[in-house]
């Protein structure tokens, strides 16, 4: 019998996320309906094959260790704030309008089991109550369509459009009860509960009866994001995996984030597809704890990273604009749910709990690219060690176009990142590369972490995940050095803070020094940063990508005012660094080729 | 085992509508008693914001679509009469010969009756319209058509709701699950109670023998 309780919570669990959860899964799941003779052993409990379960189904055997207790499934809708208004979308910074959390709907499964029963081996009884469980498990999957959240989620879930809000959900097994206001707008049903001999399962929901109160709509017409330390795309590295932020949610309250967990490193980079080596062991330490904290951060209002099919792996993130900015790593501020105050150049970013990011205004550059940082840590630590090695830049190009991201400084810094991952896998870029990355992993260990302090001290034990669609941000986000080739003298200007154009040139010479971890990549990167080498190609054209091109109408005439004030010298340092790489190349292929013939 | 008998509120439905309205309720009905393994399918309306699952058995969604043919067929021969659809799953019993019938007895455990009524738009004449007032008329009546919509969608979701409240709370009457391939685990039919012209009769006698008069059943 518990055996069918625990795999009756599984199911529905499932069921719940399945359908209102966008990024649940990191590949399309098209596929699996098709093969009906593929059904793993563990989908066909309940006769009802869903396909592969979320990871985060794994997890559930590990907290929810008392069956007795109730499993609380919060899905949380995550939209802007009602002081927002789309004007100031258009033409300010949006940091000022808050995302905040709804709870939209409250499924709680609960096998309520009075008194202890010695564990009958009745098994005609057991039939009995396996098809009642097949049944109401048949008639929750229809009802999860039949709810006004299933049309938002198909919203999210539809790859063509951004959208100003976002889905999450928060699994535990204590709820706070809802305020007046938020009951009167929410109904209830419930599930005739199947009776056991020692108990009885019971499922219900508590949902808000209508969401059109909202404002949900498609991001298609917010500005241009900024990222400047775009990183990367994960597409190109679906295994990727990131620490995991935790954060216990509640629907009301936001977190304090009370200390720096002892176990961040500097040299965690948890929201970033930075090369492998630097995921090395500060990752595995933080895994265990973390795993099962998710911070349910909201995305920012105005930058909709591409929900890809792997943001599940990689939307996780934690980082807000403030922990570029700030030397402190990690400010506690109760009111805020990762960073503290900004200073006051980074104008826009706000203060808002949820709304890492800085909103800034386009010249604003850095502030935008941290803005651009995807506040969602991954919840997935299964390879922390991964072996980076770079994609074509094709699919990476491509992941760009859901994206709400226009500008011409996000397309270079995207690009940028690329190259400056490149960089950072092949040649180890460190200095001051882990600085930013202690102020940002000192933002983001805090938000990941007190999920886990708070919750450690409180009876109630849950996780929250976020399901971001920031994937793009992901790779945004730690993209503090960019390209050597990149424009950072333009951008500069209004960014006080982009403190390493002098790592980025030290990186330059050592492309010469250390060797490439894969020759294709190496090529890759190369050409990546001769495509993209402003001073060089002083056409739009560089950024002719046929993904690219729609984003490009817009930043082109900028693009080339961007290029202007760059000085010969800067010309001269990259073309030698650039004949430096190419030395390096050529003696690299050149072992290789003897390699070879050896 | 007790028979058990939904009957579902009536739709008021256009005759375009009726497809989409029969196979959103028959394949949710299906879908709760179809209790082999099942890969569900989502199938979204074209007509309502809604979305119904399938249990994907092709089959199932032939005859499905066979038997609503059948009723649009009636409805057309039998403008402006509340037509009924009728899904009642059964068990086969091999009953001893009697003095009755020799056949395989079904065993009724449970029927769904879905009613509606086809009502008839009058017709606009949208391409005719010259003067003003024809135009004000055909928009009213593209008004009244969306409010009926509206409506329609409304009392649709009421219905499923219904359903899954109906499957929730009797389950008893559920005979056990056979081991059978496939995801149908129990024989269904559909039938259209209104089609036969001596139907009510006859429907009476016929259910009569099958299910068994008390005194007969040994």
């Amino acid at each position: 019998m518990d055996q069918i309780v625990s795999q009756f919570l599984l199911k529905s669990l499932h069921i719940i996320l399945d359908s209102r959860i966008p990024s649940l899964y990191p590949n399309d799941r098209g596929g699996y309906t098709t093969s009906a003779s593929r059904a793993k052993k563990s989908d066909k409990w309940f006769n009802l094959a869903l396909g592969d379960r979320p990871t985060a189904l794994d997890n559930l055997n590990f907290w929810h260790r008392n069956l007795k207790d109730p499993m609380i499934i919060d899905i949380i809708l995550v939209h802007e704030g009602p002081n927002s208004s789309s004007v100031d979308n258009l033409y300010t910074s949006t940091s000022t309008k808050a995302m905040v959390e709804t709870v939209i709907e409250r499924w709680a499964v609960h096998y309520e089991c009075p008194r202890v029963t010695p564990n009958m081996n009745d098994s005609s009884a057991h039939k009995k109550i396996y098809k009642k469980l097949i049944v109401l498990l048949r008639s929750l999957y229809c009802q999860m369509r039949f709810l006004p959240a299933y049309r938002i989620f198909r919203q999210l879930n539809s790859s063509s459009q951004m959208y100003n809000f976002d889905i999450i959900y928060k699994v535990s097994s204590f709820s706070d009860p809802f305020s007046r206001t938020e009951e009167a707008a929410m109904e209830d049903y419930i599930f005739s509960p199947v009776e056991a001999s020692s108990g009885r399962l019971c499922v219900s929901v508590t949902y808000r009866k209508t969401l059109s109160d909202f404002n949900l709509v498609p991001a298609a017409s917010l500005f241009p994001r900024i990222i400047t330390d775009y990183v990367g795309s994960p597409a190109t590295e679906p295994l990727r995996s990131f620490p995991s932020s935790g954060k216990v949610v509640e629907a009301t309250s936001f977190p304090l984030r009370e200390a720096r967990p002892p176990s961040s490193s500097p040299f965690q980079r948890p929201h970033s597809w930075t090369s492998g080596f630097h995921k090395g062991a500060p990752f595995a330490q933080v895994s265990p704890p973390v795993y099962h904290m998710y911070r349910s951060p909201s995305p920012p209002s105005d930058f909709y990273g591409q929900r890809g099919p792997y943001s599940r792996s990689v939307s996780q993130r934690a980082i807000s604009c403030d922990d570029y900015q700030l030397s402190p790593p990690f400010s506690p501020s109760p009111s805020h749910s990762y960073s503290p105050s900004p200073p006051s150049h980074i104008s826009g970013c706000n203060t808002s709990p949820h709304h890492g990011r800085s909103e800034t205004s386009p010249m604003n550059i850095p502030h935008a690219a941290a803005a651009g940082n995807s506040r969602y840590s991954s919840p997935n630590l299964s390879d922390p060690n991964r072996q980076h090695s770079l994609p074509p830049p094709s699919p990476r190009n491509s992941r760009l176009d859901p994206s709400s991201q226009d500008s011409p400084s996000r397309i270079r810094s995207y690009r940028k990142s690329e190259s400056q991952r490149s960089a950072e896998l092949h040649f180890g870029v460190a200095n001051h590369y882990t600085g930013h990355k202690l102020l940002r992993d000192g933002r983001d260990d805090s938000g990941r972490f007190s999920g886990l302090l708070s919750s450690s001290g409180s009876p109630r034990i849950g996780f929250s995940r976020s399901s971001s669609r920031l994937s793009l941000q992901d790779d945004s986000d730690d993209c503090e050095f960019s390209c050597p080739f990149d424009v950072d003298d333009v951008d500069n200007s209004a960014s006080p803070a982009r403190n390493n154009p002098d790592s980025r040139r030290s990186s330059e010479p050592s492309f010469a020094t250390m060797g490439a971890k894969s020759q294709d990549a190496a090529v890759g990167v190369l050409v990546q940063m001769l495509r993209t080498a402003p001073p060089l190609r002083q056409d739009p054209s560089c950024y002719s990508s046929p993904s690219l091109n729609m984003e490009l109408g817009a930043g082109v005439t900028t693009s080339s005012g961007f290029f202007l004030p760059r000085k010969t010298s800067d010309a001269l340092e990259e073309l030698r660094s650039f004949s430096e790489m190419k030395n390096l190349l050529l003696s690299k292929s050149g072992a290789r080729l003897s390699k070879e013939e050896d | 085992m007790n028979c058990e008998v939904c009957h579902l509120k009536d739709l008021e439905v256009e005759h375009y509508e009726i497809r989409e309205v029969l196979r959103c309720i028959l394949h949710t009905i299906i879908f709760h008693r179809a209790l082999g393994l099942v890969r569900p399918k989502e199938i979204d309306l074209e007509l309502f914001e809604i979305t119904y699952v399938q249990c994907g058995d092709l089959k199932v969604e032939k005859k499905i679509d066979e038997k609503i043919e059948q009723l649009i067929g009636w409805v057309e021969k039998h403008p402006n009469k509340k037509s009924q659809i009728c899904l009642s799953f059964y068990e086969v019993k091999n009953k001893q010969a009697s003095w009755f019938t020799n056949k395989i007895e079904r065993l009724y455990w449970e029927h769904w009756y879905v009613n509606l009524n086809v009502v008839q738009q009058p017709k606009t004449a949208y391409a005719r319209s010259h003067s003003s007032k024809d135009i004000v008329d055909s928009e009213n009546a593209l008004e009244e058509r969306s409010i009926r919509r509206a409506c329609l969608e409304t009392s649709l979701r009421e219905v499923l709701f219904q359903i899954i409240r109906f499957v929730n709370d009797k389950k008893d009457h559920v005979p056990p699950i056979p081991n059978r391939e496939g995801a149908i685990s129990f024989p269904y039919e559909i039938t259209i109670p209104s089609s036969s012209d001596s139907a009510f009769g006859m429907d009476m006698i016929k259910r009569m023998l099958q299910t068994g008069h008390p005194t007969m059943l040994s």
